[in-house]
């Protein structure tokens, strides 16, 4: 039997539910279908930044040499490394991954861990110029070897005279209490020593590329008074990135950020302030009145948040009430966005992403307002039979609701450069009204 | 330092070699693995995953199903999965996770196969050989599974002719459809069959020992190939032709006037010989075959080199005066100071790059 024929001889649909069955449910009554670790993971395209974070946008590898200067020596099996060589075929990535590959008996007994500090010790004497960081980067043998990378560390340090930092990709950890791209903050941040505070300094964490240049928020920080926002993506130097210490607050502006913040704040007594990316325009509103609030300041956005309500009805005017079907592999939470989309007066058909408890929320708004809008778990295995190219949406957000959507506009919606804010918004529309564009789309659906 | 790596990535590993053989056949496809190692085998090892919609499954272990060794689960998560997929057998593909915690292949195939009433395959790959490894285990699991399965094959009659090994992995790509063609007519003509089995189906599979005879054209399939001699007399040759994915022709003619004197081919053995085989005849030039991956001893001659360390490669090429090298382009930047030829051999399990 041909593979085309096993597709098409479908045991079943691919499960779903609607929004409003999900909302009833809640989180503690949610179908094992939505839970990932109830069932095998489907592999599909749709879902590789899930299953090999490292080969798609930010890993824990790429990640990890976030810090100016930093190489990484990955040690581990062949096969975690196999996907680096995209990497260095990124720009910059190809001189700043090294390989310690461990044989079978490593895996078994841990001898390779005796070979670690030598092996630093050539990597460092084969690079032409002194790397600030040498970030050394284990895997799930590691994990449960148990192996102490941090006093391996320290004897590497002692070799090459420059911080050697662990990096863990422990993918076996992934929905643990510190998944690897939770630990992979803080490790980014663990260099930074203690520096006179500038009560005129911010620090920006949670995202490895910088914001979009016009976001809002830069301009609200200085009309409080900030000179130096500092990003660990647009630190020019080891020096600079060092200089992050010297902040007054650190904002978090992605919650996988939560540990390294709170590890600034009791290694070096800077406290942070959590924001989140919306697209509910008044929800960004809000957000920014409480952290006003939380500063003493008032916060004047009002004609951000015009321009962007404009902007939307813009859109909304021009392209009419389009269905969208979104999906998680993109820059925004596919809930969020989804009760986004609808208060705008858009309709979503279909959702592509795994709850959490913290999305009932926006499920429960997306209920009130589009009870049937399809719920579809990527990684549940009936995925298999999900009818790509069906027309259920114009147009579709994020790589994986365009895996599912070849036909439909697609806006992948995922650069590394990070939305945010009433900025963000815009953005996002402009990026959809582009793809809507290019593709055609307003010709031959709109004006006839 | 052994296993060290500075300059090129690591090479494709043994389990996406035993996914490639899988990939394309109507079976419910687990790796045993937290994610990451089933990401790195479709997103990066195997090119036909991203036009396909092959049943490749995670395990999707977490650190507490590792430590508790929790195969009960495992069995679990597979036997549900077999209730709503439509699969004709299980394959499971080891990693360094179950390698580690020494999981039972055996005692958890008989589990899976009690629970499911399905054929099962397990493959104790580790992730830390080469992919011929996983392709020469996956393979003889295979044949083993379809011919087995089926019976002992009768008298066919059928003058047909088989094709074993042909993966992307071994080679430069996923063929298209149109070059599979064109391989099984050229195979065809050159055997005077009646038809060409490149065993992408199960059927085929079957008939993997009625052939009237396997061409084996990776050294991967050497073991599945000689099981089907021993068991049940099929006969095999080794034989792969490099235009499959070599313009040689055009590249001889295109370097008639200065024709090589010293070559070094670098590839999977079987493909390497073959283009040694034409250089030979046409340059009289000597050239010596080395190969990242397993080789078989038989068709080995004097200065055939079996390559596992960066630096072996560098100082072969430093010391061994060649003027033209055959081999994946990615191989170049770990000798930059080598000032000869260099034909570019892509290879899938090295670079993984897509050619056109």
């Amino acid at each position: 039997m041909m593979r085309e024929e096993f597709t098409e001889s479908r045991a079943g649909d691919a499960y779903s539910i609607s929004a409003a069955a999900l909302a009833e449910a809640g989180f503690a009554g949610m179908p094992e279908q939505l839970i990932s670790n109830r069932h095998l993971i489907y592999s599909s395209p749709a879902t590789l930044a899930f299953n090999s974070p490292g080969a798609q946008g930010f890993g824990v590898k790429r990640a990890g040499l976030s810090i100016p200067g930093s190489v990484m020596l990955l040690v581990a099996p062949a096969c975690c490394g196999r996907n680096t060589t995209i990497l260095t075929e990124l720009g910059g990535y190809g001189e700043r991954f090294f390989y310690l590959m461990m044989d079978d008996t490593d895996i078994v007994t841990g001898r390779h861990m005796n070979r670690i500090p030598q092996a630093v010790k050539e990597v460092y004497d084969h690079l032409s110029g002194a790397p600030s960081v040498i970030m050394i980067c284990i895997t799930c043998v590691d994990a449960l070897l148990g192996t102490d990378m941090e006093r391996i560390c320290r004897k590497a340090e002692g070799l090459v005279g420059i911080p050697v930092l662990p990096c863990y990709m422990y993918a076996l950890t992934r929905e643990g209490r510190k998944p690897p791209m939770v630990h992979v903050r803080q490790t980014l941040y663990s260099l930074l020593q203690p520096l006179p505070k500038k009560s005129t300094s911010v620090n920006l964490l949670g995202h490895f590329a910088p914001l979009i240049d016009d976001c809002e928020l830069y301009e609200i920080l200085r009309n409080m008074g900030v000179r130096k926002i500092r990003e660990i993506s647009r630190c020019g130097s080891y020096e600079e990135y060092l200089q992050m210490a010297e902040a007054n607050f650190n904002l978090v502006l992605d919650p996988e950020a939560r540990f390294a913040a709170e590890d600034l704040r009791k290694r070096l007594e800077i406290p942070s302030i959590e924001l989140r990316r919306l697209y509910q325009i008044d929800k960004i509103q809000h957000q920014y009145r409480l952290f006003g609030a939380a500063l003493g300041e008032t916060i004047q956005d009002e004609t951000w948040y015009e321009e962007t309500k404009k902007a939307v009805e813009s859109f909304r005017n021009t392209w009419g009430p389009l269905r969208f079907a979104v999906g998680e592999g993109c820059n925004a939470n596919a809930f969020e966005l989804s009760a986004a989309l609808l208060s705008y007066g858009f309709a979503v058909t279909e959702i592509f992403a795994d709850p959490s408890e913290e999305d009932f929320i926006y499920i429960r708004r997306i209920a009130a307002v589009s009870p049937d809008t399809r719920i579809y778990s990527n990684l549940e295995p009936t995925m298999l039979y999900y009818d790509i190219g069906n027309e259920a949406a114009d147009i579709v957000i994020g790589k994986d609701a365009g895996y599912y959507h070849p036909d439909s506009v697609r806006v992948e919606w995922s650069d590394d450069t990070a939305p945010f804010g009433y900025a963000g918004v815009r953005l996002f529309f402009r990026t959809c009204e582009q793809a809507l564009r290019e593709s055609g789309w307003h010709r031959e659906e709109v004006k006839e | 330092m052994k296993g060290l790596r500075l300059v090129i990535p690591p090479f494709a590993p043994d389990q996406s070699g035993a996914a490639g053989v899988f990939c394309m056949l109507p079976g419910l496809i687990v790796i045993l693995d937290a994610g990451g190692c089933a990401g790195n085998i479709c997103g990066f090892d195997e090119p036909r995953w991203f036009g396909s919609r092959s049943a490749i499954f995670s395990a999707g272990l977490r650190d507490m199903d590792a430590i508790l060794g929790r195969d009960d689960k495992l069995v679990e998560k597979i036997a549900k999965a077999c209730e709503k997929i439509r699969a004709s057998f299980v394959a499971v593909i080891g990693t360094p996770v179950p390698a580690v915690i020494a999981t039972d292949y055996r005692a958890v195939g008989r589990m899976i196969r009690k629970k499911t009433g399905l054929p099962v395959m397990m493959v104790n790959t580790d992730g830390t050989a080469g992919y011929d490894e996983g392709e020469k285990k996956a393979w003889k699991e295979l044949v083993r599974l379809a011919v087995e399965e089926t019976g002992e094959p009768a008298e066919s009659g059928r003058n047909a002719v088989g094709i074993l090994g042909l993966t992307p992995l071994s080679f430069h790509r996923a063929f298209s459809g149109e070059e599979l063609e064109s391989i099984k007519a050229g195979v065809q003509q050159r055997e005077g069959c009646d038809s060409v089995y490149i065993y992408t189906a199960i059927d085929e599979m079957e008939t993997a020992a009625l052939v009237r005879k396997n061409l084996v054209v990776s050294p991967s399939a050497i073991p599945a190939a000689e099981y089907l001699k021993e068991r049940y007399g099929t006969p095999y040759e080794i034989w792969c032709d490099p235009e499959w994915i070599l313009p040689l022709e055009e590249k001889l003619q295109a370097a008639a006037e200065h024709p090589p004197k010293r070559v070094l081919v670098v590839h999977q053995q079987v493909l390497a010989c073959g283009i040694r085989n034409i250089l030979r005849d046409r340059t009289g030039a000597a050239v010596d075959v080395a190969s990242w991956f397993g080789m078989e001893p038989s068709l080995q001659e004097p200065g055939d080199r079996v390559l596992r360390e960066e630096e072996e490669w560098m100082s072969l090429v430093r010391e061994g005066g060649y003027d033209l090298i055959v081999a994946d382009q990615l191989l170049a930047r770990a000798v930059p100071e080598y000032a000869g030829a260099w034909w570019d051999l892509p290879h899938f399990a090295l670079s993984g790059r897509l050619q056109p």
